[in-house]
This record gives C-alpha cells, structure tokens and sequence, in this order.
C-alpha cells in the first residue's frame, strides 16, 4: 500500500493548517475526549441556531489522523441542519468501519477512507466522530 | 558475533510484512524468541509435561526438574547467593507488586517517605503511588538531569530517616540511561532505606550481579529477554522473602494444613502458589542458556557499537529531536525521538510501512513524558540480532517521513 494513500495532501494540510481550530465565546455545548493509549485528545464547541449547527470549534494535540479529522469534520458539518449532521455522522463511521458509504453526503472527509487499511489507526479517526456525539447529546 | 548466522535462530527475523523485510526494533516491549526458546516448550509438551512438585510418576520429576533448573539458571544469570532467593511471577509487574503488597504493605508508615525515579516505568511507580496514598505516606521523584542521566545530587538531598523504600530502574526503557545502582543502594543503605532494582530493561543486556549490586529487590520480564511471555522473576534477598507474609495463598505455598492451622511452605515456595508457569521457566532457562551461549560481554559490546551508531544516524535526520543521553557510554540501545511538527503514531505508521516495528506513545513512563514536554514519543530500541543496515533502514525511513509531511508548519 501507498504512504500517499493515507496520508493524502488535503490530511497534512488540514493538520498542519487546522479550519475551525480554538475557541468560542459562549459555546451551546462543549464535549471532549482522548484515546488514552496514544494520547490522542480532542475538544469541541458547538453553537447552535435553531435546528443548525451555526458554528463549530475544536482544539486538541495528537497525530495527523485524529486532527486532520476533526478539522474536516467541522468543515463538513458547520452550517448544517442537525438530521443532516447525524446523516454525514452515520456515513462516516460506516466508511471507517470498512462498511458502504455515500461519498456525495462524506465530501472531503472522505479523504479518510484509507485509514480503514490501518486498524491501530481507525481509533485516532473515530475520535473526532464521538466528540461530536457527545456535543450533540447536549443540544435539547 | 556472527549475527548474520545468528539471526537465522530467530524464525520471525526472516518475515517479509508489508511486502519488505521485517526490521524489529521494538526490542524495548518484547523481544524475538530463537529456536531453541520455542523448541524447549513445544518439547516439554511432547515428551513429558506433568504438574510440578506433586506426582511420584518419572514424568512429574522430570518436569519438577526442568522447573527447578530454570532457577538455578536464574539464579547464575543475575549471580544470586541461593536459589531460595528467585521467587518466579508473571513478569517485572507481578514481582514489584509482591514487594509492594508484602514487604512493603507491612514496613511504609505514615510520614515515611519512598523515593524513585522521574524515569520509572509505570510499573515501579503505580505500585509505590497507590501504597503511598493508602498509609499516608509520600513518593518523591528524582528528577533527571538535562542529559537524560540520573541526577545524584537531588537523590542525596532527598534521602533521610524517612526514606523507606528506593525504586529505580536499572536501565531506563525511555531515555535507555543506566543509572548508576551501585552508588544509589549504597546511600539508601546509610539511610536505612532498602532498594527495589527496576532490571527488566537491563537484564537482557548487561551482566547483572545483585552480590555486586548489593540490592534487596531485583525484578526481571522473562519476555524482554528471549524468553516466552508470562513468566518474569523477583529476587530478593533471604532475610526479607524470610520475614514476609505470603503474597498470594492457597496449594503449592503450604507446607501443612490442618483443621486449625496452615504452615507455609519454605522459600521460595511460600511466594509461589497455584500450579506455577512451569512452560515459561522452562522456555526462560533455554533463553538464559542461549543469552550464555553468546557471551554477555559480546552481547554488550556489540550492542554499545550498535547504539553509537544509531545515535549518529539519526541525529543526522533533519527535525529529529532525541530524547536521553547522547553518549553511548551512558546507555543501553534505547533511542527515544520526536521530529518537529509529525506525531509518533504517524512516524510508527510510516515505518511500519517499510516493514519497521517500533514503538509509538507514552511509554507507560508519563511522568517522564510531562517532564519532557510532550505526550507522546516514537522509539528504537535494539537488541543483538540488529545490524546497522537496519539502522540504514530506519534512518532512510525517517527521512522519508519528513519528505511526505513537506514543509513543517
Ligand atoms: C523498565 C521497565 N520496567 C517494567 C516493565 C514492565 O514489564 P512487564 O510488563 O513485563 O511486567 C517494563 C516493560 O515495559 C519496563 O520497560
């Protein structure tokens, strides 16, 4: 297998220059969580506006898998409707478990479909899906 | 040494993964196991396995005696006064937490004091952390000097009537830094205090002597020196195995019992209760015989060359950044490192792409991690059967990581 494949472009450009990274002012909801093993951490602020997700942040350290997806992630679910959130959610985690997915709903974050290959990898881009769960638990 | 021809004892040394040949250099979590090592227990299992010090049948004697050997092997291996002293565990884990639940759970009062290493692997600091807590007592850490090496003078200054218990790692599994035992046991002595010796790291690299040492506990992984997994030692010396109470209870670690009473079995036995790992002291005894075989002193030697010569490399890959002593005379074949602006885990991954095994994470050394800055670090460590073109590999290796990651952020 090709390193490329993994560690596509838009990946290391997406670690190395992260969208929606820091902090809000008055976050509608807030969650987090690491992988203990590798170290990986991972923290996201969420504001809604109705049933949108009007803005998205994140913050975290850890390897280029884990952050590059939680940047992705936050570009693809900013602006959009809860139900479609939860459908680009359900595809993603399908794609990471190895199973069909829509590539049209994933867009960009589809650049993660390789790590599947990569089992001891899949946890570090898992992580950014379960922050978000949890964020979105908060929302009433 | 002839480590071509040596590797070929070493079945696994000759896979191809990832479509390249395998290069092993997570030595640190476990090392490879020759021939002989698999041999000994698929022959303990074909010709004459049976429950040790119980039957009266030839087979049970014979696998009594195959047990027993294994202690005495041991007990030349790290040049102990008597067999009595070589109590078999799990593994480093197991015999540390024998010390911490015996002897220790009985001698640490409040207000006394234990000390160890910023360095200690989890395992030598958990167990002291957790006793620590429950009496009242408290852990103070020797913090390390900027080379990565022990720092005696911050050792001294902490040492007092309170101090109980010392414990240090012989050889760091991070940093590779051995730290100088002799002298600290020594002083901890004046103080009163007694000393648990970390050797799963040094063990399977450089000659070991508890007389020489003067140490009250060693503790060892027989997986981390060619031997199978589940089977590690606690040596201890007489006196202390003779005023402690049992660690785990039941067959085996009895002597007599009665209705009313039960009388423990004599040492080391009294430490070893249940049906013990008898397949793994019998797959350690042959890895100690192949390790003798070699001749410690080549092994280190060749080891030190191997080590000063992975230091060169990779200190010559652009944003590498090592971690512990750059001396090789200081160390063991443990490099730690980091490249500016790559996580671990996408450097292990790169790696391991090429058929490189190393290590990536914390370690189980965090405080070491804290103090160094950092979550996370990537890891090389060696053993004899290593080679420099398998530095080759590795340097090659980092290079290209940088490569693909382009312009650091
Ligand atoms: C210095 C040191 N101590 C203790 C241990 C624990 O060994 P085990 O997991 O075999 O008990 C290790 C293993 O990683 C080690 O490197």
């Amino acid at each position: 297998m090709s390193l490329e494949e993994l560690f596509k472009e838009i990946i290391i450009e997406h670690y190395q220059h992260p969208k929606n990274h820091g902090h809000m002012e008055h976050p509608d909801a807030k969650s987090e969580g690491s992988n203990p093993l590798c170290g990986d951490e991972l923290q996201m602020e969420l504001c809604f506006d109705g049933d949108h997700i009007k803005d998205v942040m994140f913050t975290g350290n850890g390897c280029s898998i884990s952050q590059s997806a939680a940047s992705l992630m936050t570009e693809a679910i900013k602006g959009k409707t809860l139900e479609e959130t939860r459908g680009i959610m359900d595809e993603y985690k399908k794609m990471l478990q190895g199973n069909s997915y829509d590539p049209d709903i994933l867009g960009d974050l589809e650049a993660l479909s390789d790590v599947r290959k990569y089992p001891a990898r899949v946890k570090c881009a898992s992580l950014s899906a379960a922050v978000l769960d949890q964020a979105l638990q908060q929302k009433k | 040494m002839d480590i071509e021809r040596i590797r070929k004892d070493f079945p696994v040394l000759s896979r191809i993964v990832r479509d390249k040949p395998l290069v092993y250099l997570d030595n640190a979590a476990t090392t490879q196991k020759p021939a002989v090592v698999i041999d000994a227990i698929a022959n303990l299992y074909r010709q004459y396995n049976s429950n040790v010090h119980r039957g009266v049948y030839l087979l049970a004697e014979e696998t009594t005696q195959a047990y027993e050997d294994s202690r005495e092997a041991l007990r030349r291996f790290i040049n102990a006064e008597s067999t009595q002293e070589i109590v078999f565990t799990r593994n480093a884990t197991e015999a540390i937490n024998l010390i911490a639940y015996t002897w220790a759970e009985a001698t640490i009062k409040a207000g006394d004091e234990i000390i160890v290493s910023i360095m200690e692997h989890h395992s030598n600091y958990v167990p002291w952390f957790r006793l620590a807590h429950k009496k009242g007592a408290a852990v103070k850490i020797i913090p390390s000097k900027t080379d990565g090496t022990f720092d005696m003078d911050a050792y001294k200054s902490m040492l007092s009537k309170k101090t109980k218990l010392v414990g240090i790692a012989h050889m760091s599994n991070v940093y590779g830094t051995i730290n100088p035992v002799k002298e600290i046991t020594s002083l901890a002595h004046k103080a009163g205090a007694a000393v648990v010796v970390d050797g799963a790291q040094s063990a399977p690299h450089i000659k070991i002597d508890v007389e020489d040492l003067d140490c009250d506990f060693f503790v060892l992984s027989g997986h981390k020196m060619l031997g199978p997994t589940g089977i590690g030692a606690l040596y201890a010396r007489k006196a202390y195995l003779e005023s402690m109470e049992p660690f785990l209870s039941g067959g085996e670690m009895i002597l007599r019992v009665t209705l009313d009473n039960v009388v423990y079995n004599e040492l080391p036995y009294k430490f070893e209760a249940g049906t013990p790992n008898y397949e793994g002291a019998i797959g350690l005894k042959a890895a100690i015989e192949y390790l003798e075989s070699l001749g410690r002193d080549n092994i280190e030697a060749y080891e030190r060359e191997l080590t000063a010569y992975g230091l060169e490399q990779m200190q010559k890959v652009p944003g590498i950044i090592i971690y512990g002593p750059t001396d090789p005379s200081k160390k063991g074949g443990i490099i730690a490192f980091n490249m500016e602006g790559i996580h671990s885990h996408d450097i292990g991954t790169i790696l391991d792409n090429e058929g490189i095994a190393i290590r990536a994470g914390h370690h189980c050394a965090q405080p070491l991690m804290i103090d160094c800055g950092v979550s996370a670090m990537a890891r090389a460590s060696f053993y004899f059967y290593n080679t420099k073109q398998e530095i080759d590999i590795l340097v090659r290796a980092l290079k290209k990581t940088k490569e693909l990651f382009g312009h650091v952020a």
